[in-house]
Parts: structure tokens; C-alpha cells; sequence
């Protein structure tokens, strides 16, 4: 199917899920004054702030922290419109409304190249396209935190949501003092009138507030912001350097239980006949439970207990016949080389889906005096790792109609939660209460509830006491939803100059959304796989001035569990694209940075943040023996991150001493957390480079735990500088892009290093 | 059997542990005390370190057995609101955690370097902090302890 076919019968197909059309302003996530509830005196004036008796204002979060610093950005966007300062903002959590729904990280599931989506600028067909998907996702209203799409969700509505509250209370103000609204002024939420001396915190004004109309709301103008683009403190640092902040494994209730899971060692396994009398002869140990599927988990059993390790000590006494999966063996050998294979195929006879077509390849590479370069690169599969081991507490109490459900879940959707606890307990989605909790590390993983429905079937036995279910580390690793592997037959002709003419990529692997959709949202998955942009991201949508391309990708069904990784397709696609283009300046005789800057004439921007990582980096300059530099540039979410990354090989092992990372990423909203979010995306990015690798075998994955699925520590760990390149365009995302260049760049410094340019992941010395 | 945590005494009942049920389990599922991390359970990771008789140890493989009457402190002891460690003062000062789930661990492992070694230099914090984060801190983990081991012996 054409590309341009798909999108057009997308829209037909999403144009009979839209209730009303018409114009889709911010002000239509806003909400109303009911939107929430009146809870301990506090007044809701929109969905969005609250205004407690004390003068407190309260933000309905909607998105999950997981380090990222989203509770803190999303603060400041408030507090900035509101003229509070950030001591004076609490959150509370958001409820179901679908006005908390992600319509960011939707419509930044387009398919579209880059150069069409220029601001003021976008094709029609992008317009049309981001409109509808836009639309779409309004109306579905799916929450989930993602996609490194928080603050782009939120600019526009929260701050909107704020900015008329102020105006709300301000007009509540002057009518209550009968002063124009003009001559009063708002400082740190203390509204007053300074010539008459008159002054009252939010508080006083709250109720009626809500019930003042207000006609035009004007966003402040970025020269008035003092919160905005300052490096406030987060909000969370405190309670995370003292013990206190409260994740999801440090939920304690009343009489709580912990619970141990044991999947059958193959993914998609069962367990047969068991004997279970050992554990429950153990002491602390109180019953067994036979746990079936839930949103794709493997079959498992739970063990019940006083502790976790109570638990624990049960669930390694099982006897477990362990059924195979009935679906075949997986191998992750035979799945790599299938993958090979089908690119190799797919690149001859012009296959695959084609994500983004320019130009005529076939003629570029039969125009004379031409040179074809073609090299095969492949990823393995890998797993997410959280330090917070997956976990969920559950607790289920009364039965039939009066049955509640209350669910404490560190997850980064908690519909999705929501609606697998309820079916797990067989109830209604209205009689579950979700607390989400602080989220130690989520990249991904999270946003996955098969835990959920597991803690939550095992409450159902716990005598309506709570039940905290842990995963040991051991089931996390070898029971994941992977980051698919994938391979791509990279192809290229330069002319006689070096100049690329045209670039070919055929790329293979599993299709991730469709997997995921079918897990977590079934009602909206559909029967037949559409393509995933996931797939080909950070391939199709280069911005490279290469005039005939030709991008495909082949989407694979492995039956190997694969969920959304940070950076997802961008995090091995960056580094098949990244040293490629490397491979293509060396080719061509030219310095890496010179070669791509010569190809990005007519993206300024790309341009402007490549120079800068170059300058910063001491591209060019002398290193010490032994040592030497790589560059990668890469766009991902909205943001353009290049990063120099310097390098020599010690007693055998790749060692990363610095990297340069520059970035523009729209206006920035607090640049400490987006350094943070670079320095923690290098070094994800690193681990995974430098160590990362999930084999299966006959089913089985066979790391287990740290000491076969290493992490990079501290003292591997490079010295990392971020610089901005000053923008003022809307916000992009900051949590995954910092994450695709660092493979590509360590693996170009390693080629000049050693002379053998390295095609596969992880990097060796 | 009685244990003695953040200086005060714990007694915790025969019948609910036996000698070998490592100490993480008794802090966070006793005795509530969840400041202390679970990460891998083999002692591989650091997120369940605290100090027992001043020594960093990774307590998810710490057998009670091996306690008896040793001081344990953990990180709800470290500091307080009113007198943070000059660890923690560091963290802040530094906007060191993300997501926050190692580091609790990590300031343990730190306070232990730092009682030990009022100076450390970079190949002794290497060889110290072990620790596993998945957020990538360790760059700003490296700075806040050399400033707060500054910051101490200046107050010394």
C-alpha cells in the first residue's frame, strides 16, 4: 500500500470515530468547574487548578514522574500564569476525564518527514492528518505519559487552564472590592491593591472565582515569564534524598501481604501439575495462586506471604511442571538472522512499506560514475530494567455489586490500569480507586499493566486484605516486553565528488503498537496491523539533502514480547543512520562534521545544533594518544540533540571519558531538567551500547539480573556537558532524545580508533 | 530478636523471622522502614545499602543472623528536615536524583566513603559507589560528594 493511500484511508477511517467536528481549540480541554470535585474547602475553577482555602493552588497532574521532571515542568507552567511561586503549588492527582488524555504523543505517531511539518509551514496533508489524529485522540482521551510528550501536551492547555484562573480570581477581586482589575496585581498569590492598600491571598476569592465568567484569557508573553526558562529546583529532590518519597513497592497498608511471582521460564509458557506442598509447609508462607494472562503477561503462579522474602522462599519451594509455550519455540539467533534475510529480500525487489519515498533510487544508482555502498546493521533485543522492580499493590474487599477495588500502581497509564484491575475483579471500572504513585524509572516498561492485573487477581484471594505482589528481579529481566531487535540493509550511491545521490533502507523488526494496542487498549486494536511509525523512526525522517530515498520497512510478528523502549525505534535506528552517514563521509574522504553540515544547507536548525556540539566538543583539536572523537546528530521527539562523544580503548574495554551534547529543544521550561534528561539519556543510551544484548533460547530469555544484564556504573560513566541552542518555538520532548545519538557516536570515535567500523549492537573494544 | 535501628530499639518477634532472612526484608516489611531499596537481591545493584556498625553493607543478602547487637542506620536516619547531611544538602544543591529509587543507597555508600575518607579523589569514589542508576546521576553523585566532603571539613 502507498503511503499516501494509508493516510488518506486513515482519515476515513478515524473521521467515523469523531463525534462533532468543528474547531479544536485548548479551551476544549479545559473543563468546567465540576470537572473536580469540592474536596476539604478546596474550589475547582477548571479541570486543570484548584484553589485551596489557604491560598494554595493545585494542579491536577496527569502525568506520571519518573525522573523526568514532569511534576516539577508542569508546576512551573502553572505557577508561571498563575504569578505563584512554586512553594505554593500542589498536586493532586487527575482523574479519568479525557480531557487529561496525551493528544501529543498521538499526533507525534504520524508518519511524517520532518521538512513537511515546519510551523506556519506544514503540507496539507500534514495539516489534515495532525488535525484528525488530534481530534481522535481528544475524543479517546487516553492518558499515559510518553513519548517524551508532557510539556508539548500541556503548553498550550495547562497553561491556558491557569492563565484563566488568574483572570477568574482577579475579576472575583474587583468585584468583591469594586476596584477595576486593571489597578490590582497578583504576587506570589497575594492579589492587592496597591493604592488603597488592599490585599488578599487567593483563598478569600476562590468561591467566588468559580463562579465569575471570563471572556478573553491572554497567555503571558515569554519576555514577562520569571519561572519559565529558569533552573528551578524539582519539586521532588527532598523527599527522594531522605527516603520518603513513596513508590509503589513502599506502599504499606493495614495488614498487608506480599506476593512473589514465578512465570513459566518460557515467554508465553504455562505451568502444568504442581506440587506446592513444600512452599505452604514453610513457615510465613500462606497460599498459592495460579495466575493466568494478563494484558500479554506469561502464565504464572503468585505466591502469598508475610514478606517478600517469606513469599519469595515460597515460590523458589514450588514444583512446577513447566508447560512450553503451544505457539513454538523462540529463538532470538534465528529471529536475527530472519530478520537478515527478509531485508536482504525486501531491498531487492523494492518491499517493505515505505515510509517516505523522494526522488528515483534505482536511477541514481545506475547513473555512471557513481560508487554503491550497502552495509548490513543489526540491535538485539533488550530489556528495560527499572530500579523500582515491577510491583503493584491491590486490595479487594465486598463482593457483587458492593465489590471495590483500590489499586496503588506505579504506571505511566493509569486507564489502562484502571481497566485491567476492574476486569481482573470483575467490576465495573467506576468502583476501582488508582493511586499512582511515584514511578522509580519507567523508560517504557510502564506503560505495560500486566502487573496490575496480576496484583489485583491475587487480592481477589487475600481475604480483602492488600496485597503487595513484587516481581524478584530475575522475572522482570526474563519476563519484559523487549525492545524489538532489528536490522536494516543501509544503501547509498555518492557521485564523483562524494556527494551522496541517492539513499536506500530496508529495514526489518517487529511492529510495536499494534503488540501494545492489542495489550493495553484491545477495544482499539484493530485486525489487521497498520503500519507502526515506531518501526522507521529515525530512518524515514532524516533531514539529510539526499535527493532520491527510498526508506521501508518490513513490520514482523516474532511472538517475542515487545513493547516501547526509551527512544524506541530511534534507539537502534540513530545508530544504523548515524554510522552510516559516517561510513558515507569516510567514503568520501571528508571530516564527519564538514560532510554533514554539507547535506544540511537547508535545515538551519540541524545545522546550528551540529556546530554547536562541534565547538563545545573541540572537534578537530588535539587529543591525548589513544584517544579519539565521534559525532552523531539525530532528531527525535520533536528535539535535535548532536553529541560528541571522546573515547579510547583501556585494557580491552571501550571507555567514554566526555560527551558534548547540544540540543535545541524548543523553548526550554526549567534547563536543569533538560541537562538532566541529556546526562540520563547518554548514559541509558550508553548501557545499552556498550553492554546491552537479550538472548532467547528455546523460549527462555537467558539474562536474568545485573550480573548478566550489566549496567554502566559510575565509574564508566563520562563527564557529560549540555548546551541549548536558544529557540522559541513550542516546546519538543526532552526525556528520550538525548538517548539515540550516543550509540552512533561511540561507534564512529571506535572506527577512527581501531580502523573496523562496527555494524552490530552491543559495541565491542 | 532485638535490633538496634537508627539508634533505637527494635524488637521484632521469633516466630515472624528466622536467622538467615536478610535485613532488607526486615526494614521495609517489619518494620516499614521503605526508605531502604529492593533492586536485585543478589547484591548486585547497592539500592538496599545502609550502614551497620558504620559499614556500608548491601543488606538484601545481609543475614539478621549476622547483625546481633550492631548498630544498623539507614536512610531514614542519615539526616533530618532541620540537619541534613551535608550528603543530602549536596544532592539538593546539585538536583542529583531523578527518578530517586537508588539513591538512597547511594547516599548510604557515600556516607560511609565519606566517614572513612574526609577527601576521597575520583578513583576512590569509583571504587566506593558501585551502585546501580538507571537514570544516569552518576555525574552529579561524583560532584556532590566531593562538595560535601568539602563542605564537612570546612566545618570541621
Amino acid at each position: 500500500m502507498k503511503r499516501r493511500t494509508w493516510i488518506l484511508s486513515g482519515v476515513a477511517a478515524s473521521a467515523a470515530l469523531v463525534v462533532g467536528w468543528g474547531a479544536m481549540p485548548p479551551r476544549s480541554r479545559l473543563g468546567g468547574v465540576a470537572t473536580l470535585p469540592i474536596v476539604d474547602g478546596e474550589i475547582g475553577l477548571n479541570g486543570w487548578i484548584k484553589i485551596a482555602q489557604d491560598g494554595a493552588v493545585l494542579v491536577a497532574m496527569n502525568r506520571s514522574e519518573m525522573g523526568q521532571g514532569v511534576h516539577t515542568a508542569l508546576a512551573m507552567l502553572a505557577a508561571e500564569e498563575l504569578d505563584v511561586s512554586l512553594a505554593k503549588v500542589r498536586l493532586i492527582q487527575a482523574g479519568y476525564d479525557k480531557l487529561y488524555g496525551n493528544v501529543a504523543a498521538f499526533v507525534g505517531q504520524l508518519p511524517f518527514h520532518p521538512s513537511d511539518m515546519e510551523p506556519g509551514a506544514e503540507t496539507r496533508l500534514v495539516k489534515t492528518g495532525q488535525w484528525i489524529v488530534a481530534k481522535v485522540a481528544r475524543e479517546l482521551g487516553i492518558n499515559m505519559t510518553g513519548g517524551s510528550s508532557t510539556i508539548a501536551d500541556a503548553w498550550d492547555v495547562l497553561r491556558l487552564a491557569a492563565a484563566t484562573a488568574r483572570a477568574q480570581l482577579l475579576g472575583a477581586a474587583s468585584l468583591q472590592w469594586k476596584l477595576p482589575a486593571a489597578e490590582l496585581v497578583i504576587d506570589d498569590g497575594v492579589i492587592s491593591h496597591p493604592a488603597s492598600g488592599q490585599k488578599s491571598h487567593f483563598g478569600v476569592f476562590a468561591k467566588a472565582a468559580a463562579a465569575t465568567p471570563v471572556s478573553t484569557v491572554a497567555l503571558k508573553e515569554a519576555k514577562d515569564w520569571t519561572l519559565i526558562g529558569t533552573k528551578a529546583p524539582r519539586i521532588d529532590v527532598a523527599a527522594k534524598t531522605n527516603g520518603s518519597a513513596q513508590f509503589g513497592i513502599d506502599v504499606r497498608a493495614p495488614g498487608m501481604v506480599h506476593a512473589v511471582v514465578r512465570h513459566a521460564p518460557a515467554l508465553g509458557g504455562s505451568p502444568g501439575a504442581m506440587n506446592s506442598d513444600a512452599a505452604l509447609k514453610l513457615p510465613g508462607v500462606e497460599r498459592v495462586i495460579r495466575l493466568g494472562s494478563y494484558a500479554g503477561s506469561t502464565d504464572a503462579i503468585a505466591v502469598v506471604g508475610r514478606t517478600y522474602w517469606h513469599a519469595k522462599q515460597g515460590a523458589q519451594a514450588l514444583q512446577v511442571d513447566w508447560q512450553a509455550p503451544p505457539a513454538g519455540v523462540l529463538s532470538s539467533a534465528a529471529i536475527e538472522q530472519s530478520l537478515e534475510a527478509t531485508v536482504r529480500a525486501a531491498a531487492k525487489e523494492g518491499g517493505g512499506f515505505a515510509y517516505f519515498t523522494r526522488g528515483d533510487v534505482a536511477a541514481a544508482a545506475k547513473a555512471g560514475d557513481v560508487r554503491v555502498i550497502e552495509q548490513l546493521y543489526r540491535a538485539p533485543y533488550l530489556a528495560h530494567a527499572t530500579m523500582e522492580p515491577i510491583n503493584c499493590t491491590a486490595r479487594v474487599s465486598g463482593n457483587g455489586a458492593a465489590r471495590r477495588v483500590e489499586v496503588w500502581a506505579p504506571t505511566q497509564v493509569p486507564g489502562a490500569a484502571r481497566a485491567i484491575a476492574a476486569r481482573a475483579a470483575g467490576v465495573d471500572e467506576s468502583a476501582v480507586t488508582l493511586h499512582v504513585t511515584y514511578l522509580g524509572g519507567g523508560f517504557g516498561r510502564r506503560l505495560d499493566v500486566d502487573f496490575v492485573g496480576q496484583a489485583v487477581r491475587i487480592a481477589v484471594e487475600t481475604d480483602e486484605r492488600a496485597v503487595q505482589l513484587v516481581w524478584p528481579r530475575e522475572e522482570d529481566i526474563a519476563h519484559d516486553f523487549y525492545r524489538p531487535a532489528g536490522a536494516a540493509l543501509m544503501q547509498a550511491t555518492l557521485d564523483a565528488k562524494g556527494v551522496p545521490t541517492s539513499l536506500a533502507i530496508t529495514s526489518a523488526g517487529d511492529a510495536i503498537t499494534p503488540r501494545w494496542m492489542a495489550r493495553n487498549l484491545p477495544a482499539l486494536a484493530g485486525p489487521i496491523d497498520l503500519p507502526d511509525k515506531t518501526t522507521s523512526e529515525g530512518l524515514f525522517d532524516q533531514i539529510y539533502a539526499i535527493p532520491a530515498q527510498r526508506i521501508a520497512h518490513v513490520a514482523t510478528h516474532s511472538g517475542v514480547p515487545v513493547g516501547y523502549w526509551r527512544s524506541v525505534g530511534h534507539s537502534h535506528n540513530a545508530f544504523f543512520s548515524e554510522s552510516f552517514i559516517d561510513e558515507l563521509a569516510f567514503e568520501a574522504k571528508q571530516d564527519p562534521v564538514a560532510f554533514r553540515l554539507a547535506l544540511l544547507k537547508d535545515a538551519p536548525r540541524h545545522a546550528a545544533v551540529l556546530k554547536l556540539a562541534a565547538e563545545r566538543g573541540g572537534w578537530g583539536r588535539p587529543l591525548p594518544a589513544g584517544h579519539a572523537r565521534g559525532v552523531a546528530l539525530h532528531e527525535s521527539f520533536g528535539s535535535i540533540v548532536a553529541q560528541v562523544a571522546e573515547c579510547s580503548i583501556e585494557r580491552g574495554q571501550v571507555r567514554v571519558h566526555r560527551v558534548v551534547c547540544a540540543a535545541d529543544v524548543g523553548t526550554v521550561v526549567n534547563p536543569g531538567i533538560v541537562a538532566q534528561q541529556m546526562e540520563s539519556g547518554v548514559i541509558f543510551g550508553l548501557t545499552a551500547a556498550l553492554y546491552g544484548r537479550i538472548d532467547i533460547e528455546g523460549s527462555v530469555v537467558r539474562q536474568t539480573n545485573f550480573p548478566n544484564y550489566p549496567m554502566l556504573k559510575l565509574a564508566d560513566a563520562p563527564r557529560i556537558e549540555t548546551h541549548l541552542v536558544p529557540s522559541t518555538r513550542a516546546p519538543g520532548g526532552v526525556g528520550e532524545p538525548g538517548t539515540p545519538p550516543i550509540a552512533p557516536a561511540v561507534a564512529n570515535a571506535l572506527f577512527v580508533l581501531t580502523g573496523q567500523r562496527q555494524r552490530g549492537l552491543p559495541l565491542v573494544a | 530478636m532485638k535490633l538496634t535501628i537508627n539508634g533505637q530499639p527494635h524488637e521484632v518477634a521469633d516466630t515472624a523471622v528466622s536467622p538467615d532472612m536478610p535485613l532488607l526484608w526486615v526494614l521495609r516489611d517489619l518494620l516499614n522502614l521503605t526508605g531502604t531499596k529492593f533492586g536485585c537481591g543478589v547484591a548486585a545493584c547497592g539500592a538496599c545499602t545502609v550502614l551497620v556498625d558504620g559499614q556500608a553493607v548491601r543488606s538484601c543478602v545481609t543475614p539478621l543472623s549476622s547483625i546481633g547487637a550492631k548498630p544498623v542506620r539507614t536512610i531514614e536516619a542519615l539526616g533530618s528536615a532541620e540537619r541534613p547531611h551535608a550528603l543530602q544538602a549536596a544532592w539538593i544543591a546539585h538536583q542529583v536524583p531523578q527518578c530517586g529509587y537508588c539513591q538512597s543507597g547511594m547516599l548510604m555508600a557515600a556516607a560511609a566513603l565519606l566517614a572513612k575518607n574526609p577527601n576521597p579523589s575520583d578513583a576512590d569514589i569509583d571504587a566506593a559507589i558501585t551502585n546501580i542508576c538507571r537514570c544516569g546521576t552518576y555525574p552529579r553523585i561524583r560532584d556532590a560528594i566531593k562538595a560535601a566532603a568539602t563542605a564537612l571539613r570546612t566545618k570541621a
